[in-house]
């Protein structure tokens, strides 16, 4: 070995072959410090204890949460020699750890999120009230799953729902949500809604959801989105990317379909006013035919009288042209022998026997004399 | 998924609450109106039925989402 001569670039590569085989991957827990991005590209800073200090180095797009100086982290991370000839660790995964460092990255990336207008009411989309085709994201094997379908099924029938199972807790669970997420926006027919779902659990593994890339994700979905992760006091900034948010997986399935009962009562309640309002419809039209009716009659009523009167006033008239009224107003009604009615053409001369009708007797009388008028 | 021929849940609702407001209107006819009654009552019924029986379809995807690319 100490005949070899090496340039200064096969040493640090030798020195980095030797770190690789020897330490793939190392997970150190440390405290951020001097933290800072270089071109809005490279990712630089030290982590520390009290006896000592490593740098570290990162590209922006690997970090899913902000960090800042002060944080606890746990980094996945290769050892190796710069070209420079400096120990660093170059990270694979960083994730805050501990309460206070969760607490703060999560603000931060609140905060930011917030400024870009991710979490904008009017951002939001309503979701379909009775969906047929849902996407689920969630962990077959847990618990929140099983909620979340015996909730569904309880209140509403009929719903297809695809499911994508994936991790929802550890390193990987953001890129396989990310993944899944992506399917669903992906496919000819989309579902309706993406339903992403995870039970309780701690800060940390709830810390998932609180990630930068899938929050981002979550708000770029093309296809609604509804987020129930945890419990009802946890809120995860994945949460407010939605378009709906659950507090539990159990509230997701509720704010999902209405319940069949209530929809049940609501139709019973209309067929009883389908038949309400026919019984109305029919009473106002006996009563709109009773009213015709009554008319009716009255206008036939008074039809009658009319023709009743013009009727007597007819007979009056008759009556005054009756021959028997005229003879017993003292006229006579002459006639010849052969019983003709003598008139202006009738040739009367002396010596005709005519017959004198009087009310009261008939005469019969000759003629003596005829004086023209 | 409901096809063309079989209306789904929420559009035989919508049909129904179309035919309450038919009873609504000023221009009434008896007889239509009891058709529209009809079919009003024989399509509660049915919505009746469907809720009571539907149930939901569970399909877990058989795709990995652990690699790049292995949602597609």
């Amino acid at each position: 070995m100490l005949e070899t001569v090496l340039s200064v670039s096969d040493c640090i590569a030798l020195v980095n072959q030797t770190l690789e085989f020897a330490y793939p991957a190392v997970v150190v827990e440390g405290e951020v410090a001097s933290f800072k991005v270089s071109k809005q590209k490279y990712v630089f800073f030290d982590l520390k204890d009290q006896q000592g200090v490593l740098s570290c180095f990162t590209m922006i797009y690997q970090l899913r949460q902000p960090l800042e100086d002060g944080m606890t982290v746990r980094v996945v991370a290769q050892p190796r020699l710069t070209a420079w000839g400096k120990f660093s660790l170059t990270i694979r995964t960083i994730q805050p750890v501990g309460e206070g460092s969760i607490k703060r990255s999560f603000e931060l990336l609140k905060a930011k999120l917030t400024e870009e207008g991710l979490f904008d009411s009017q951002r939001k989309r309503p979701l379909p009230v009775m969906p047929s085709r849902i996407g689920l994201i969630a962990s077959v094997e847990s618990a929140g799953y099983s909620d979340f379908l015996k909730i569904l099924g309880n209140r509403w029938g009929g719903v297809e729902v695809v499911v994508a199972d994936v991790l929802v807790q550890g390193a990987e669970a953001s890129q396989q949500i990310m993944h899944a997420l992506s399917h669903f926006n992906e496919q000819p027919v989309p579902v309706e809604v993406v339903v992403i779902i995870r039970g309780g659990g701690s800060a940390e593994d709830l810390a998932v959801f609180n990630e930068e890339p899938l929050v981002r994700a979550v708000a770029a979905s093309r296809i609604p989105t509804l987020v129930g992760v945890g419990h009802e006091i946890d809120t995860s900034l994945c949460d407010q990317a939605a378009d709906v948010r659950a507090a539990t997986p159990s509230n997701a399935a509720q704010l999902l379909v209405p319940d069949r009962q209530a929809v049940l009562s609501d139709v019973a309640h209309k067929q009883r006013y389908l038949m309400e309002r026919l019984e109305q419809r029919e009473r106002t039209v006996r009563t709109l035919v009773d009213a015709t009716a009554v008319t009716l009659l009255d206008a036939m009523q008074r039809a009658l009288r009319a023709r009743q009167k013009e009727v007597v006033y007819a007979v009056g008239i008759l009556k005054q042209l009756d021959p028997k009224t005229v003879l017993r107003r003292g006229y006579a009604l002459v006639r010849t022998r052969q019983g003709t009615v003598v008139n202006r053409e009738t040739p009367v001369t002396a010596g005709d026997q005519l017959t004198v009708e009087l009310n009261h007797a008939i005469l019969e009388v000759g003629v003596q004399h005829v004086n023209k008028k | 998924m409901s096809t063309k021929s079989e209306p789904t849940l929420q559009e035989q609702l919508a049909q129904l609450d179309t035919l309450i407001a038919w009873f609504d209107r000023d221009d009434f006819d008896l007889d239509e109106a009891l058709q529209k009654f009809e079919a009003g009552v024989k399509l509660a019924e049915t919505i009746k039925d469907r809720l009571a029986t539907l149930e939901n379809k569970i399909t877990v995807l058989k795709e990995r989402f652990g690699q790049p690319g292995g949602g597609h």
